[in-house]
């Protein structure tokens, strides 16, 4: 039976974990071990914004150990990610150059909305039990170190996501800051926690009725998963279980709680903030079940190896949810939904046509349905100055499952949908971007200028568009029986810059019905 | 139903007086009738040698508890003070008995099958000319050069003693001047064998004499410018139980190998002396040694009783030695030359030692050495043999490249110095080798064989209840179990992970481990059946093991016998339950099997309300083992090794040459010699049968038989030529 061994390696803010897989067509993927190893980064990085040599030391030891744990299982393939502790620290490409010279393992490092895609694709690749979870009301609650995630499901399409700064660690922080003891956790964690879900809830939660929660989180899925007592735990669990947990946190001492949850004393805090957090998300939304699937960044991570090389699919469309939650926030900002589809359309027919001459993948063809629907969400604010108030919500809205890189790409292309066109020189003078980025920008403006102006005047004309490339021009033939002169006036200057970009001259011809 | 507070102190037998009780029942087998004589020999050893440790460690320490003025109370509700009193009375009762059954048991019988031991100042008028001139000669050759005499005087101070090293000390006198008596003292080589044979004499009886006796003929030589006024054997036992910060301790392996070398100074804890010793000789020891009266013991007889051991390996004398249990049998299911993976993967196996041969065990980790699907190979070590054939595999595997991790503990007590050495030549053959976890004992024992196969990583794991020792492996009763079990795969993965300071999974599958919650898993186990009692289910605890002696499993057995489930308890040692506790009725039943091999299984079976459950494990109920080790519970699963088990368990319950029962007065008593006892409180059911059952004898003959049943019966194996059919 074919099958490749994979590692999977999370370099988190405490604790650096790897994940030995074997992935199969067959037999899907295989967990063959796990091995995590503590070491607190992220003080060092959220801190001083570089991590102290000392735990660089000790950080290159573990991923030698690592290095040759692969080496012993035979892995073909690995993926090495870095979370916040590097991806905040100030001279972050030179730590991961030295990494992958000394230990010789190459670090990338994940944007949030990655990470909480990962993390989210790991809860999704659990099956059916996550279909039939989220055919009712569902919320996943991601919780990191520094802030947390909370998404949500209509149906079985996720529609929105937002991050919230009250991850545990930085609670604990804050506490210690305060000077707070243990005591004072309760009052002061749940006033803290109250003032962000609040809006949250006024915003985003409105009057859905969310039933289940889905926690992904290092604390309370540990200690879930250890009442094993009477053989495995299927970690799903009630507000009773919470209560439980959050009374023995109140009124035992640190030895006892930790010798009965099989934990380390320094873990309680944490815990307990952990556990009042959950309570308190539970309130808000009005869940009264909770499962913890005790799934770890490092199972996204090969989820998205074993997709990404054909192993396996899950049932679950993760395309649909990105572009789900693109939907949401383009209907928040009053988008018409009927015009964007137009304008997708027609797009993705050019893409689609052009395909042997614009060299882009699949997931560009992704990113330019994005730029179609938010093309004109900057609206909302100022129909003046659409193209700089697109650009700034894009940029500063999470789309679960796009990279930074991604989001950059998106809200450039449609910025220059309306302005003139930055080269390489001008854009990365004030952005930092690379090279094959900026043409992608440039390619997806390119489409999306065209398709734009086959819809100049927003009334959605053509109903049926067909693109060919023919002599060296791009055949746009629309059929209407509408009068197409503003469209056929204003597509010269449209079409320049595609030729420009594809050295492919547009041509628009129009086919009647009678 | 009345409730008891089964945490009072008068429900638990106080564990050091129960150790005493335990080898007290191996001294039985030194009296018994039925044990041939040089089996008898075998046990008074072994009682002397078991005691020479408990004094070490055990009085020692409570010595230690009582000058650091430790006054908490044991679970038996006894004082420091009051268990050294206790303990020190029943110590000397014990050596007495223990001389009693030499001189008058052994010895005289010694005499009568022809051999004789020739002491000193006894008999040794019975020596001939040429004996006394094979003596000398002896003498003068192979002792005198090695020993080494030592007078003390003003300027020379009392020598070191080394702890357990048997001495003559003798008051002094110096020939020329007026100087005053001194003290002079040399120390019995240990070089040298303690046991000298005399050629044969004419009758055809065999003699041996002792180097001890040889030496003190000729004290005179040693001191030359000096009258000899008094002379006496001594041998002082120090406290080895030894202590240090882990986390000070820079290199765990220096820091050992330290310890080990201070060990032979440790504190004087017992001095045995010839029972005729002079008054003054006496006097001076002692007060050199800083002990008091009742740590001094007068002898009638050789000290240090391990010479009997000796006397045993003397060759000949085959007919006064047991022989009606055979030898270690093939185990059918693995038979040698096969690919043992395969039959690992084809069900799980089950190896009952020393009945069954512990060469699969070895097969294992040799086969998983050369076998180039291997990728890694991971064992825990804790006492192994000298000359370790799994030493050797380990270090081929990794210089055929395989990953190979081992556990070495160093702090196996007084097996340090062997470990330290295996440690050292494992790193040299480029394994990893891991010295123990900081504060605990590794004492489980495991060994992870992950292999590539076609379908995927498989991984073969082997889980015991006794030390991966293949000299250990013919003595003790063990049982081994060999697995591809996914579930214990990964959990032994995950073992081994944490081992190697990774931390915990967050899952477990099938394993329990201590200290992390073994013990509340064991308590889980005990109160299901107690609620299955209360339901009026089937409840029935079976439990095999060395020791009990953690309060709180015992308050839980207490509480769940009162709620009806029957217990029944096969307890080699240290048992601090009792029988015929209030409110328990006649539940629990506890019973001791001392017999031709160390009885060493740990085996638990939960009835479980009719779906039952059976576990093996390398643990006790001890605190020790719950809170201060890595142990591991593993559960059996497949019926027809649960069938084993239960047969194992069962028979032990139907012993009745072997076993001793514990009455609700706290004594022991075999049950062959006591026909009429209060049967109610007698552990085994099976009692008034008329056959006898040695259940050691019947796991011999059921390995044979399994060795028959596989291969038909031995003539089977003749080939038989084909006849012409013709005739």
């Amino acid at each position: 039976m074919a099958y490749s061994t994979f590692a999977a390696i999370d370099i988190g803010s405490f604790e650096i974990s790897m994940k030995i897989y074997e992935v199969s067509q067959k037999k899907g993927m295989r967990q063959v071990d796990y091995i995590a190893h503590s070491i607190d980064l992220g003080t060092d990085s959220y801190t001083k914004g570089k991590i102290e040599q000392e735990r660089l030391d000790e950080l290159f030891g573990i991923l030698r150990e690592f290095r040759k744990i692969m080496k012993t299982y035979r892995v073909e393939e690995y993926k090495a990610y870095g979370t916040s502790a590097i991806r905040e620290t100030v001279n972050r490409n030179i730590l991961l150059s030295q990494i992958e010279q000394i230990t010789g393992i190459k670090v990338e490092v994940l944007s949030n909305s990655e990470q909480r895609f990962l993390d989210y694709k790991s809860v999704a690749f659990q099956g059916a039990k996550f279909e039939k979870f989220i055919e009712k009301g569902t919320a996943i609650y991601d919780v990191g170190g520094g802030s947390v995630q909370i998404s949500l499901f209509n149906k079985d399409n996720l529609i929105s996501t937002q991050n919230m700064r009250l991850g545990v660690l930085r609670m604990q922080e804050r506490m210690n800051k305060m000077g707070a003891s243990m005591r004072q956790y309760d009052a002061l964690i749940r006033e803290l926690a109250q003032s962000q879900l609040s809006v949250y809830k006024k915003l985003y939660l409105k009057d859905k009725e969310i039933d289940n929660l889905i926690i992904v989180d290092d604390y309370i899925s540990n200690i879930v998963a250890k009442e094993r007592i009477d053989g495995p735990s299927d970690n799903v669990f009630g507000k009773e279980t919470v209560e439980r947990y959050l009374k023995m946190a109140r009124e035992y001492g640190k030895e006892h709680i930790a010798s009965k949850l099989s934990i380390s004393e320094s873990d309680i805090p944490p815990l307990y903030i952990s556990l009042i957090l959950l309570d308190e998300v539970m309130s808000t939304t009005g869940a009264t079940t909770v499962w913890a699937p005790g799934v770890t960044l490092c199972d996204g991570i090969a989820y998205e190896y074993a997709e990404s090389n054909n192993f396996l699919s899950s049932g679950h469309k993760f395309e649909n949810d990105i572009i789900s939650c693109a939907m949401q926030v383009s209907k928040r900002y009053m988008g018409s939904r009927k015009r964007s589809e137009t304008l997708e359309n027609i797009a993705c027919r050019i893409f689609d046509a052009t395909k042997e001459v614009h060299g882009l993948t699949p997931r560009d063809r992704l990113l330019l349905r994005l730029c179609a629907m938010l093309h004109d969400c900057g609206k909302y604010i100022s129909m003046q100055n659409l193209a700089e108030c697109s650009y700034g919500i894009i940029m500063s809205t999470e789309i679960i499952g796009i990279s930074h890189k991604e989001r950059m790409i998106i809200a450039n292309a449609v910025k220059y949908n309306q302005l003139p066109f930055e080269y390489y020189e001008e854009l990365s003078s004030h952005e930092s971007i690379e090279r094959n980025d900026h043409m992608r920008i440039a390619k997806l403006t390119a489409m999306l200028r065209l398709a734009n102006g086959l819809d100049r005047s927003h009334k959605m004309k053509f109903k049926n568009v067909e693109v060919e490339i023919k002599n060296g021009n791009l055949n746009i033939t629309v059929s209407t029986d509408e009068d197409i002169a503003l469209e056929k006036g204003l597509f010269g200057n449209r079409a320049d810059f595609f030729e420009e970009v594809f050295n492919l001259k547009p041509v628009i011809r129009q086919k009647r019905s009678f | 139903m009345k409730n008891y507070d089964y945490s009072k102190p008068e429900y638990y037998e106080n564990r050091e007086l129960s150790w005493l009780k335990f080898n007290q029942r191996v001294l039985y087998e030194a009296e018994n009738k039925e044990t041939p004589l040089f089996e008898k020999l075998k046990f008074l050893s072994i009682t002397a040698s078991n005691l020479d440790e408990f004094i070490m460690v055990r009085v020692a320490s409570l010595r230690d508890m009582e000058n650091a003025g430790y006054d908490k109370k044991d679970i038996a509700g006894l004082t420091v003070t009051k268990q050294r009193e206790l303990v020190n009375k029943a110590v000397h009762e014990f050596v007495e008995r223990q001389y009693r059954v030499l001189n008058e048991g052994i010895i005289p019988k010694l005499e009568e099958n022809g051999l004789k031991i020739i002491r000193f100042g006894k008999d040794e008028n019975v020596l001939s000319a040429s004996d006394r001139g094979y003596l000398d000669r002896y003498f003068e050759n192979e002792v005198y050069p090695v020993l080494t005499p030592m007078a003390v005087d003003s300027s020379r101070p009392f020598p070191l003693i080394r702890n357990m090293s048997l001495n003559i000390g003798a008051l002094v006198k110096k020939k020329e001047g007026s100087d005053g008596i001194e003290f002079a003292t040399v120390q019995v080589p240990s070089v040298l064998q303690r046991v000298v044979e005399l050629p044969p004499g004419e009758d055809g009886v065999r003699r041996v004499v002792f180097l001890e006796d040889i030496i003190a003929s000729n004290i005179d030589r040693l001191f030359l410018n000096y009258d000899i006024t008094a002379y006496s054997y001594f041998r002082i036992t120090r406290s080895a139980d030894f202590s240090f910060d882990e986390d000070e301790a820079d290199d765990l392996l220096k820091e050992i190998e330290k310890q080990v070398r201070l060990r032979a100074w440790g504190e004087a804890m017992r001095l045995e002396v010839d029972a005729g010793i002079d008054k003054a000789l006496l006097t001076k020891i002692k007060e050199e040694l800083g002990l008091i009266e009742r740590e001094i013991f007068k002898i009638d007889g050789p000290l240090d009783l391990r010479v009997l051991m000796k006397l045993y390996s003397l060759k000949g004398f085959d007919n006064l030695k047991e022989t009606k249990y055979s030898r270690p049998q093939e185990y059918p299911y693995i038979p040698e030359g096969c690919d043992i993976f395969e039959k690992i993967a084809e069900n799980d196996r089950l190896l009952v030692h020393p009945f069954q041969t512990f060469s699969p065990v070895i097969e294992f980790v040799s086969q998983a050495a050369l076998d180039p699907d291997v990728l890694a190979i991971k064992q825990t070590l804790y006492r192994v043999s000298g000359n370790s054939p799994i030493i050797a595999a380990l270090a081929q595997a990794a210089e055929n490249g395989k990953q190979v991790t081992v556990l070495v503990e160093l702090k196996a007590r007084f097996d340090e110095e062997n470990n330290i050495l295996w440690a050292k030549r494992l790193e040299q053959a480029g394994c990893h080798v891991i010295y123990g976890l900081v504060g605990l004992k590794t004492h489980c024992k495991i060994t992870l064989v992950v292999r590539k196969e076609e379908d995927g990583i498989r991984r073969y794991v082997h889980l015991g209840t006794g030390n991966y020792n293949d000299s250990t492996a013919k003595l003790y009763t063990d049982v081994g179990l060999l697995t591809a079990d996914e579930g214990i795969g990964e959990d032994a993965t995950a073992v081994f992970n944490m081992l190697s300071g990774y931390s915990e999974p967050r899952n477990w599958n099938k394993l329990s481990l201590a200290p992390l919650w073994l013990k509340d898993r064991f308590l889980f186990l005990i109160n299901r059946e107690k609620e299955h009692a209360l339901n009026g289910e089937k409840a029935h605890i079976i439990a095999k093991m060395n020791s009990v002696c953690d309060a709180d499993v015992i308050k839980a057995v207490y509480e769940a016998a009162a709620a009806g489930v029957k217990i029944e308890l096969i307890v080699r040692g240290i048992c601090a339950i009792k029988t015929g506790v209030p409110g328990t009725g006649n539940n629990i039943k506890v019973r001791s099997i001392v017999g031709n091999f160390l009885e060493h299984a740990r085996i638990f079976y939960f009835e479980n309300a009719g779906s039952p459950e059976y576990y093996c494990a390398s643990a006790d109920w001890m605190p020790r083992n719950l809170e201060r080790r890595v142990e591991i519970l593993f559960p059996v699963v497949d019926a027809r090794l649960r069938q084993k088990l239960r047969f194992i368990l069962d028979t032990q319950l139907r012993d009745n040459v072997k076993a001793f029962d514990l009455l609700e007065t706290g004594e022991y008593v075999r049950l062959m010699d006591h026909p009429d006892h209060g049967r109610n409180h007698l552990a085994s059911d099976a009692i008034d049968t008329e056959e006898r059952v040695d259940s050691q004898l019947v796991f011999c003959e059921k390995a044979k038989k399994a060795v028959e049943e596989a291969y038909g019966s031995s003539n089977d194996r003749v080939f038989i030529p084909r006849e012409s059919q013709s005739n």
